[in-house]
């Protein structure tokens, strides 16, 4: 915004217009098809829906459980909603991502296995940028819930581990929409890297009977940082019409750490993801009475 | 502006990725050698077993001697029993009967705690003060016998004791003079099981004993001691004298039972030193796929003493060869004549 200055009227005629049309590049990048019917009207009334399924491979630590890295398959469903605010002059897009998985895995002998889940709920606001016309980008922070497990079916008073954790961090995006055999095909980066947060964790060697039933606490909220709990989560996806459909295919980076109460953990998922993408625009009720 | 963000972009994915590599928490990895899987079973033990101060006061236990005194049998080419015997040997060092290493073929152990001492029992006996008519709940044998003593016969805490069993137990018992709950020959099992049958010989909250845990590799670092608070049972609580038998295999959970029980009023222990380990053990495996039982977290009496070495009765009783020729268990015996006073 210019202070101290008049524009004159032909310019804020162009910023409005270069604005709009912005607006209505990231709701493309956003919603790569079906949005044409969308294009006269608000922007914030556009939402897109994502669900996806994933089969990948998973690589698990934990040293309270085992010194062992487990390696095996994993599972993942992801839901995502994503939509315009009218924050910033509608330039901030905001998504909400829940997704979970459920891994099997074995030790390198194969004498024993582990099997772990975890769902995860991410908020993120992200301010977009439009460089061109194709291209959008997009970053702003994001918050994140985290609720899982490990069980490992070998062990005796040590056979599970909570996984419980918070934290905020950044999110930045990337999409890419162009044209291929005459079809409008969107290519999209998205990386979450929380920065902070807290987790739980038992202190080394303390057993979840002295905290549950003893009720015996020792550092077991940890405050988690990027050099002892670096996690990221990136995915790569490409956008593709099939018939009036629009299907999603990507490949999902999962990497989450802690190192904490001298206790290692990591969980290392890659996965394949496909699902499709529903896009819908909401119908204000016109409150005027005629 | 945007023309900066769309340069910085590629220098982000960057230095994300590059932020990846630098920052996988990882573990030490061990060769699947003899080597490596003798020195992840030594290091497993150095850096999580709980009682190396205690050993070290108690019998001058010195980890790293050990290390070496073993380590000169290893050879490349030795086969996975051999090095199991190595390793067996190593682990006994420690004298603790909750340090075990399973392999396919074998499990390493110190059964010394009992195995150097009168047994103290008899199964025979037992079958005969027992008979056949007794109940039985929550794998807990039980009987009135014939001079209105209540006998409680738990060879194990393995399963799970609920408050409808010990209500249903002390219910049929209500009418006995005393209660003798005999533990021996019990190697243990859940805790809270031997928590909830204790909780049945206090109407009060009570300090039963204290409990740790490690706090990070060094031998010395030791939590705290935190109170184990025995709640009295919700449910019947036995209010008269009652004596808890002990043997030199009472062990574990059952170890525990009888150190939580002499905390409690008009409870008092008889028969011989219990078995001791009193540390929670926690598993871990080695590269070969062997898995390893060792003591994590040390548990202490009500005087904040070690009960990892057993706890003395309050009256020491034993069995004798003509006891068992008479067929007579000199401990239950003792016990009877100490109720009906």
């Amino acid at each position: 915004m210019h202070i101290g200055k008049t524009i004159p009227h032909s310019e804020f005629r162009i910023m409005r217009v270069v604005r709009t049309v912005s607006v209505v590049c990231l709701a493309i990048a956003l919603i790569p098809v079906g949005t044409r019917a969308q294009e006269a009207g608000d922007p914030t009334l556009l939402r897109s829906h994502a669900s996806l399924f994933g089969v990948g491979y998973h690589n698990l630590l934990d040293t309270y459980l085992s010194p062992l890295e487990y390696t095996g398959t994993e599972v993942r469903i992801l839901r995502e909603h994503a939509r315009l605010t009218h924050l910033m002059n509608d330039r901030v897009a905001y998504q909400n991502t829940l997704q979970g998985h459920i891994a099997y895995c074995k030790s390198p002998t194969d004498d024993a296995k582990t099997i772990s889940g975890m769902v995860d709920w991410t908020f993120a606001w992200r301010y977009q940028w439009q460089p061109s016309e194709s291209l959008t980008l997009q970053a702003g922070p994001a918050i994140g819930t985290h609720l899982g497990f490990a069980y490992n079916t070998r062990n005796g008073n040590n056979p599970a581990q909570a996984r419980i954790a918070v934290d905020a961090g950044l999110s930045a995006a990337a999409s890419y929409r162009f044209q291929c055999l005459g079809k409008s095909f969107t290519a999209r980066y998205q990386a979450d890297l929380p920065l902070v947060g807290a987790m739980f964790s038992p202190n080394y060697t303390q057993s979840y009977y002295e905290i549950f039933s003893l009720g015996n606490y020792d550092h077991n909220i940890c405050a988690t940082h990027l050099f002892q709990a670096f996690n990221i989560s990136q995915m790569l996806s490409l956008d593709m019409p099939l018939g009036n459909h629009t299907i999603r295919l990507g490949y999902l980076c999962n990497i989450r750490q802690s190192h904490v109460n001298h206790l290692k953990s990591h969980d290392w998922s890659h996965a394949f993801m496909l699902g499709y993408v529903k896009q819908f625009q909401l119908i204000k009720p016109n409150r005027k009475q005629p | 502006m945007m023309k900066r963000a769309t340069n910085l972009l590629p220098i982000l994915i960057a230095c994300l990725t590059a932020a990846i590599f630098s920052r996988c928490v990882t573990e030490d990895d061990f060769d699947n050698t003899p080597s490596g899987n003798f020195e992840a079973l030594w290091h497993l033990l150095d850096e999580h077993y709980c009682f190396f101060q205690e050993k070290a006061d108690t019998y001058g236990l010195d980890w790293n001697t050990v290390h070496e005194k073993y380590r000169q049998f290893l050879t490349p080419s030795m086969t996975g029993e051999q090095l199991f015997e190595v390793c067996a040997r190593m682990i006994r060092e420690l004298r603790d009967g909750h340090v075990n290493l399973t392999s396919s073929f074998n499990v390493a152990r110190y059964w010394d705690w009992f195995e150097q001492y009168p047994s103290n029992f008899s199964d025979s006996l037992l079958r005969k003060y027992l008979g056949t008519s007794y109940m039985l709940s929550a794998g807990m044998k039980y009987r009135i016998l014939e001079d209105n003593i209540g006998y409680i016969y738990c060879g194990s805490f393995d399963q799970n004791i609920g408050s409808g069993n010990l209500n249903a137990i002390f219910t049929k018992l209500a009418i006995c003079d005393g209660l003798i709950i005999d533990v021996r020959n019990n190697d243990g099992g859940l805790l809270s099981s031997a928590q909830s049958l204790a909780g049945c010989f206090t109407n009060q909250e009570i300090t039963a004993g204290y409990m740790a845990h490690k706090t990070g590799p060094a031998h010395n670092a030791i939590s705290s001691l935190k109170p184990v608070k025995l709640k009295p049972a919700e449910g019947m609580r036995w209010q008269k004298r009652a004596v808890v038998l002990t043997n030199r295999s009472t062990f574990s959970a059952a170890n525990a039972f009888a150190m939580y029980a002499r905390a409690c009023p008009k409870v008092i222990l008889m028969g011989a030193k219990s078995g001791g380990g009193a540390g929670m053990p926690f598993h871990a495996e080695l590269p070969n796929g062997w898995s390893l039982r060792f003591s994590a977290c040390p548990m202490y009496d009500s005087n904040k003493q070690s009960a990892e070495e057993g706890i003395e009765p309050d009256i020491a009783v034993n069995m004798t060869a003509e006891d068992l020729i008479v067929g007579r268990d000199n401990i239950i015996e003792t016990a009877r004549a100490y109720l009906r006073q």
